[in-house]
Formats: C-alpha cells, sequence, structure tokens
C-alpha cells in the first residue's frame, strides 16, 4: 500500500496544479501507474466526472489528505493516480462546455473517476443518467476515494461537499459491493474488464477508459471523448486487448444485466472505448457498467491478478482467440414514443424530415450526429437505424424523441429495444467456400451465381453469417453485441480449416 | 426437329438464321461458366459455342410451351406458375428450382437487413417483397397438387445428389488450387445469365414474342439456362470417363463420373486421340451426352409423353 503523508500531498498537488495542462497529464498517469503497480489494488468505484477541473482536487487534498495515510511521495498517491485520470479528464473536459449535461450531476462536480473503477451498486448508469434518476450509488460517488483496502480509513471528509461525496461514495461501495476483499485488485486500465467499469456515466468510464487509450497515444490533451467519433483504431487496439479475456468473463454475468451486455468486462470497457467517443449521455456505459458490477469481482481477483506494469500495454490474452473484433455496422432499433402523431406536422416543422404518405406512412427523419436514420409512424412507434453502436442508437433515438416533443407531441421513451445488431470483421486470408458449404451443409448455403457470399446459418448463438471469399465476414440478426462477438469466435476455427493457402 | 437425332442438325436447325449473324454470342461467358462447373481451366471454344446452341434451342422451345400454357391460362405474360407447370413431372429438378427461389427471397431479406441506407425504400415497398417467390411457388402448386406430391416437395429435405455431386467436385477443384487461380475461379462461379438480363433477353429474342416472360419468369428462366448448362457439363464429364478405356478394369463404368475425371484426365488425353487440349470437353462429348440424354430406353419408349412432342427432352425439366 502506498501512502502519501498529508503535507506531501499537499505538495505534491501544489507542484502539479503549477504545471501545464499536459504535464499535468503526465504526471497524474504517471501516478497511476505507480499506483497500479505499488498497489495491486483494484481502484474504487467512481464517481461521475468532475465538472470544475479544481473541485476533484479539493476533495483530494482536503478529504484524502487528511484520510491518507500515505508513505512516500506523491509517485505513489494511489488515490490521487487513481482519480488523477479523471481529473485530468475533467480538466480537459472541465473546459468543454459540451460535458454531458446531467442536472444531477452538475451538483456534484468533484466526482472524480477511476479508471478501472469498481461498479458501483448502479448497474444503469448511462440510462438513468440522462434522466433525473440517477441511481443513488453512483451520483453518490462523489469523494474521489478509491477502495484501497487497508488504505483508507474513511472518515469523513473536512468540507462539506466532500462528505457529501464521501458519503455518497461510502454508500455506493456498501451497496455494490459485498465481496469480502472489496479492494483487492487494483486493475490495469488497460484490462478493465476485470469489471470495473464505472457504472455512474459512461462518459467517465469511456473517459477514464479513453484516458489510458489517450495516454497510450501520447494525445492526452484530446481528452474529451464523450464527443470524439469512434475512434475505431483505437478501438481495435483495446478491443483486441480486451477481447482476449473475452473467454475468461464470459461467465460474468450480472443477474440484474440490463438487456444487451454480456460481454465480459474486457469487452465492456472495450466497448466504452469505442462507445464513449461517441457518447454524449451516460448511456454509452449500459453496456460497460452493466458487467455485472458485483459478481465479476470476486472473479476477477481470480481471473486477473496483477495487470500489467504500464497502464497501456495491451494485455497477452490468457485463451486462444483470434484477436479480431467485429465492428457494427449497423444497429436497427424501436423505440415507443406512446402518443399519436400528426406526420404532417412533424414533416412540415422539423427538418431534414421526409413524408410522402403515398409511398410511405411514415415519417422519414434524419440527424447528422450520430449519423441515423428514422422512420417515424402516426401511432407513436419509431424505428432508428444507421447508428454504429447500441449508445449512440439509444442516444439518436432520444435525439428523435425530443425533435418530436419539441413539436409539441407528448412524446416519452418507452420500450426501446435493439431489434437487430449488424457487424462486420476480415480475417485477412482467403476462404474456400466450396470446402466450407461441403462440411457444413446443413448451415450454409453457397450458390455464387447469387450472391458471392456464402451464408451460413449458425444455431447457436442465432446469427446469420455472410461469408466471402476475401475473407469478410459479415454477421447479423444479433440482438445483443455479446452475440455477434460468440458467433465470430466461433466461426473462426472453422474458417482457419479452410484458409486457402 | 429432333434435335437428339444428330446434335450437327440441331446446331443447324436452332440456329439457322441466327448463326449467320448472330450478334449476341454468350461464348465467352459459356466458357468460364463451363471452368466453374467442372470443366478444364480453359474450356474449347467449340464446345462453347455448342453448349451455347444447345441451350439457346432448348430455352426458346421451353418459351414456346411457356406461351402455350399461358395461352391457355388466358394470361397476358409468362409467368413463373408457367414455367413452374413445364417442369411439374420431374421433381428433383422441381425442388431444386424452388430452393433456388426461396434462397433468392431469404438472401434478398439479409441484404435488406444489412444494408440500412435501403431501409426507407424497402419500408416503402412494404412486405409485400419478402418471400414473394415463395409465395408465387406455395400457392400455385397448391392449385395444380392433385396428389399432394408437390406440396411435399416443400418440407423434403433430401440431400440433392445431383448438386451434391456438383460441390464435391468443386471441392475437390478448388483443393488444389493456389489463391489466384481460386480467386479466378469463384469470379467464374459467379457468372450467371442472369447478371446479364437484358443481353440474355435479348439473346432469346423475347421482344419478338407475342407474350413475354415477366420478372420472376426471367430470372428462373436464368436459371434453367444455367441449370442446362451445368446439366451438359455433367453428362460430359460422364461421358468423357465411359471413354476412358481403362485395361484390366471391368468396374471402370461403375465408378462416380466426378472421381475418374479427377484422376484420370492425363489418361482421357489418349484415349480422346490426343488432341490438344485433352483436359478440356470436347463438343464429341457433348453431343454423345445429349444423344444419350434423348434416349429413352425402355419397352414405352417409343410411346411416352408429351416432353418429346418437340423432339427435345429438356436437361434443365
Amino acid at each position: 500500500m502506498i501512502f502519501l503523508a498529508e503535507g506531501m500531498a499537499k505538495a505534491a498537488l501544489g507542484r502539479y496544479w503549477r504545471k501545464s495542462p499536459d504535464l499535468r497529464a503526465k504526471q497524474l498517469l504517471s501516478w497511476r501507474r505507480s499506483a497500479v503497480i505499488a498497489a495491486g489494488e483494484r481502484p474504487l468505484p467512481c464517481g461521475l466526472l468532475p465538472r470544475s477541473p479544481l473541485s476533484p482536487f479539493l476533495l483530494v487534498t482536503r478529504g484524502l489528505g487528511a484520510e491518507f495515510r500515505v508513505p512516500s511521495p506523491a509517485l505513489h498517491w494511489v488515490p490521487g493516480g487513481c482519480g488523477s485520470l479523471a481529473w485530468a479528464g475533467a480538466e480537459a473536459q472541465g473546459t468543454d462546455p459540451r460535458a454531458p449535461a446531467r442536472p444531477l450531476l452538475a451538483r456534484t462536480p468533484a466526482r472524480p473517476r477511476l479508471a478501472n473503477c469498481a461498479r458501483g451498486a448502479d448497474k444503469r448508469p448511462v440510462r438513468h443518467a440522462r434522466s433525473l434518476d440517477l441511481s443513488c450509488s453512483s451520483t453518490r460517488l462523489g469523494a474521489p476515494l478509491f477502495r484501497l483496502p487497508a488504505l483508507l480509513t474513511l472518515g469523513p471528509p473536512p468540507m462539506e461537499e466532500e462528505q457529501a461525496y464521501l458519503e455518497l461514495y461510502l454508500d455506493q461501495c456498501a451497496a455494490q459491493d459485498d465481496l469480502a476483499p472489496p479492494r483487492s485488485l487494483l486493475l490495469s486500465p488497460v484490462v478493465p474488464d476485470d469489471g470495473y467499469i464505472p457504472n455512474t456515466s459512461n462518459s467517465e468510464t469511456v473517459f477514464n477508459s479513453h484516458l489510458e487509450e489517450v495516454k497510450a497515444s501520447g494525445h492526452f490533451s484530446s481528452v474529451d471523448l464523450s464527443f470524439l467519433p469512434d475512434e475505431l483504431t483505437q478501438e481495435n487496439k483495446d478491443q483486441s486487448v480486451i477481447r482476449s479475456k473475452q473467454d475468461i468473463e464470459e461467465n460474468c454475468e450480472t443477474p440484474g444485466q440490463q438487456s444487451r451486455m454480456l460481454l465480459p468486462r474486457e469487452q465492456d470497457v472495450g466497448l466504452g472505448l469505442i462507445s464513449g467517443s461517441t457518447l454524449l449521455n451516460s448511456h454509452s456505459q449500459v453496456y460497460p457498467g452493466d458487467a455485472d458490477p458485483v459478481q465479476p469481482s470476486p472473479e476477477k481477483p481470480n481471473c486477473t491478478p496483477l495487470m500489467s506494469i504500464t497502464p497501456m500495454t495491451p494485455v497477452t490474452p490468457v485463451s486462444e482467440c483470434s484477436g479480431i473484433v467485429p465492428q457494427l455496422q449497423n444497429i436497427v432499433s424501436t423505440v415507443n414514443l406512446a402518443c399519436k402523431l400528426d406526420l404532417k406536422k412533424i414533416a412540415l416543422h422539423a427538418k431534414n424530415a421526409e413524408y410522402n404518405p403515398k409511398r410511405f406512412a411514415a415519417v422519414i427523419m434524419r440527424i447528422r450526429e450520430p449519423r441515423t436514420t428514422a422512420l417515424i409512424f402516426s401511432s407513436g412507434k419509431m424505428v432508428c437505424t444507421g447508428a454504429k453502436s447500441e449508445e449512440q442508437s439509444r442516444l439518436a433515438a432520444r435525439k428523435y424523441a425530443r425533435v418530436v416533443q419539441k413539436l409539441g407531441f407528448p412524446a416519452r421513451f418507452l420500450d426501446f429495444k435493439i431489434q437487430n445488431m449488424v457487424g462486420s470483421c476480415d480475417v485477412r486470408f482467403p476462404i474456400r467456400l466450396e470446402g466450407l458449404v461441403l462440411t457444413h451443409q446443413q448451415f450454409s448455403s453457397y450458390e455464387p451465381e447469387l450472391f458471392p457470399g456464402l451464408i451460413y446459418r449458425m444455431v447457436k448463438p442465432r446469427i446469420v453469417l455472410l461469408i466471402f471469399v476475401s475473407g469478410k465476414v459479415v454477421l447479423t440478426g444479433a440482438k445483443e453485441r455479446s452475440e455477434i462477438y460468440e458467433a465470430f469466435e466461433n466461426i473462426y476455427p472453422i474458417l482457419k480449416g479452410f484458409k486457402k493457402a | 426437329m429432333n434435335n437428339t437425332a444428330a446434335s450437327p442438325m440441331s446446331t443447324a436447325t436452332s440456329s439457322s438464321g441466327r448463326s449467320a449473324g448472330k450478334s449476341i454470342s454468350f461464348a465467352a461467358e459459356l466458357q468460364s461458366m463451363m471452368f466453374s462447373l467442372g470443366d478444364a481451366r480453359r474450356p474449347l471454344h467449340e464446345t462453347a459455342v455448342l453448349v451455347e446452341d444447345v441451350v439457346h434451342t432448348q430455352l426458346i422451345n421451353l418459351l414456346q410451351q411457356a406461351a402455350e400454357v399461358s395461352q391457355l391460362r388466358g394470361a397476358r405474360v409468362i409467368s413463373a406458375e408457367d414455367l413452374l407447370f413445364l417442369m411439374r413431372k420431374d421433381k428433383k429438378k422441381l425442388r431444386r428450382l424452388l430452393k433456388y427461389m426461396f434462397f433468392r427471397d431469404y438472401k434478398s431479406k439479409i441484404i435488406k437487413g444489412i444494408d440500412e441506407d435501403d431501409l426507407p425504400e424497402d419500408k416503402l415497398s412494404g412486405s409485400s417483397n419478402t418471400n414473394k417467390r415463395q409465395k408465387i411457388a406455395q400457392d400455385f402448386l397448391n392449385s395444380i397438387d392433385q396428389t399432394g406430391e408437390l406440396l411435399a416437395m416443400f418440407e423434403d429435405d433430401e440431400v440433392d445428389e445431383v448438386k451434391q455431386e456438383r460441390m464435391e467436385r468443386a471441392e475437390r477443384q478448388t483443393r488444389i488450387m493456389d489463391s489466384a487461380q481460386y480467386a479466378e475461379f469463384c469470379e467464374s462461379r459467379q457468372l450467371s445469365f442472369s447478371k446479364k438480363a437484358s443481353k440474355f433477353r435479348d439473346w432469346l429474342d423475347c421482344g419478338g414474342m407475342e407474350i413475354k416472360p415477366n420478372v420472376v419468369a426471367m430470372e428462373i428462366l436464368a436459371y434453367l439456362a444455367y441449370e442446362t448448362v451445368a446439366q451438359l457439363v455433367d453428362l460430359a464429364l460422364l461421358v468423357r470417363q465411359d471413354m476412358v478405356t481403362k485395361a484390366g478394369d471391368p468396374f471402370s463404368h461403375a465408378i462416380s463420373a466426378t472421381f475418374i475425371q479427377y484422376h484420370s484426365s492425363a489418361e482421357s488425353a489418349a484415349a480422346c486421340g490426343g488432341e490438344a487440349h485433352s483436359d478440356a470437353i470436347q463438343p464429341c462429348h457433348i453431343r454423345e451426352a445429349i444423344r444419350r440424354y434423348g434416349h429413352k430406353i425402355g419397352p414405352l419408349s417409343p410411346f411416352t409423353s408429351a416432353h418429346r412432342r418437340n423432339g427435345m427432352a429438356f436437361l434443365a425439366c
């Protein structure tokens, strides 16, 4: 355990704040790294992204300084290290007025986020973040206190707000953590799949993961991740790293898990990365967050004892897997706005809306961010297509709902459901489809004169794969992201068997 | 015209008036198609020309018969039902056709789901497109089915032997290829008459007909043309195998054509009189195949069915 003497902590903070933003970012990361190395403990569940750059530090200095007994200099300041990323993120984000606007969160600005925070009890941080119904635990994460087992004697922080945060945090910890050694592991940021994705705000989580990534790429300044477009390269990197753990994580499923994410933690974090950049709200973390907050924790220690030393170093896959992660290309979702709509009025007043009642009985509306198309029917049902991730789809659907709402209809947002997900990837070797169709006759159909790809109907999970000679694989028919990954992992060894030299 | 009597005759009669100024020729495409169906890497041009003639003749005859059936029904276009009616006698081929139609439907459904840009248009057309061919086929067979055999075909999941054999042959062929050859092979396999729909239509001179086929009927015709080519190649390979006289092997005739073809391409060179492209199918094989196909063996052969009304046995149905 690493401790910082209170005075030293303050001095370190002072030095920190005197630096330029870039240097600060670097410092935070190095703290974090050392914290990871030294503590080998899991970061505590983190709160929401702090709003103001200063507030987390206030919390830290006053709260932590008072509470923590830290023996070594700043380098080993675990809490700071852990939260640093969040703060760094906060810094960068603090300047960004576009930070996810969550009214509740605004009141509690200083909630530094930990990379790899253990998930709070809030299982659906994202989803609720938008609605004012932020789950207590997530909102109350507050204090940038990480669950360092023996390290932290959490007494009430001197300041009221810190006290509030601390209490929130403690509540969250208590709620979420049934495990005996809740903070046994400090997961490496790179392998967040240890399952501790902060369930609070996905932007933060994303932020964290992104921070890791960003740090890896060395561009720490471009931190306002929630608004970044999906960075596929980073995604791939993360995902491939993360996916390596997929098998391990497969069984870690939260019963309370909402819909889609049965992904192993790694996936979630990776997903967080993917979605984070496009997330404007907390939704993105649904699935990352959805990774069971509680269950994985006990398993986590067993699965991944001590993560790599540098946060950015990818962890070698434990199990054999393809190392390729399918990218989601399209997500079709439906939602019920629960009110009758006057399509003509919508078409007249809304931008980017087409309505041709003779051709089709719905308004076709498009928005640019996320780039999607929606079909809005007069019954109030809406279909949203074109998003590249679950969170984007949900966000886009919400945007359309808001448009409808602004036009004066009492639109609600009921039964949001993802109907279909399409993913694609490339195995990078040519495949001999004739062999495949012969050996897997019951599942595959191949009529090259009709369609150049082989259509493979996988039974479990129920996914249709289009396999092409070039090695490209398209997967469709999934209701959850995990199905796509699972299907690809199932087909990959088969495809390897028919590799055309 | 009795095409089965002598194939050279058939070429003359079928292409009378066309061979001279025939502008539309599928010979090049046919060569690729034959390669993808099991012929040598470079099928002979003469063989391709002969195959084209045969296919052309058969399709024209088929269209004429379909037009007659249409007229009987009082319809103004040749539709899928007419072609299905003509094929009702041969269960296996009918089943293959049905499977093809269903596959087409299924593939459109999947592609629709994947390609989001299509979504508005797709929704616009509604669900009328999904499984439309299947519906047509089902309704029609329902109406003509007296004994329930035809409808049973929908549930029938038997392995199609001919298709199986073709798949095996393709698999064997591709196993020994390297990636460049395999890429070429795949491209050849993707050739079909339906890809060149307008050329196909002109080739059949649909414009000159009184009753024209509709879209689904054209799809089926393109499929039948392809099937005819495939059948011809299958039979020619069989014939070629038979021509190889293996000394001392009394069962050489009984061994599967595909198997023999794979192993004895070198020997067939000698047997065929040492022609230049010994691997490729020769026109003589094709002619022999047609002759044998049309030749009904059995006590009642002089009195058999309406298929022979025109003197030609349809290879595709």
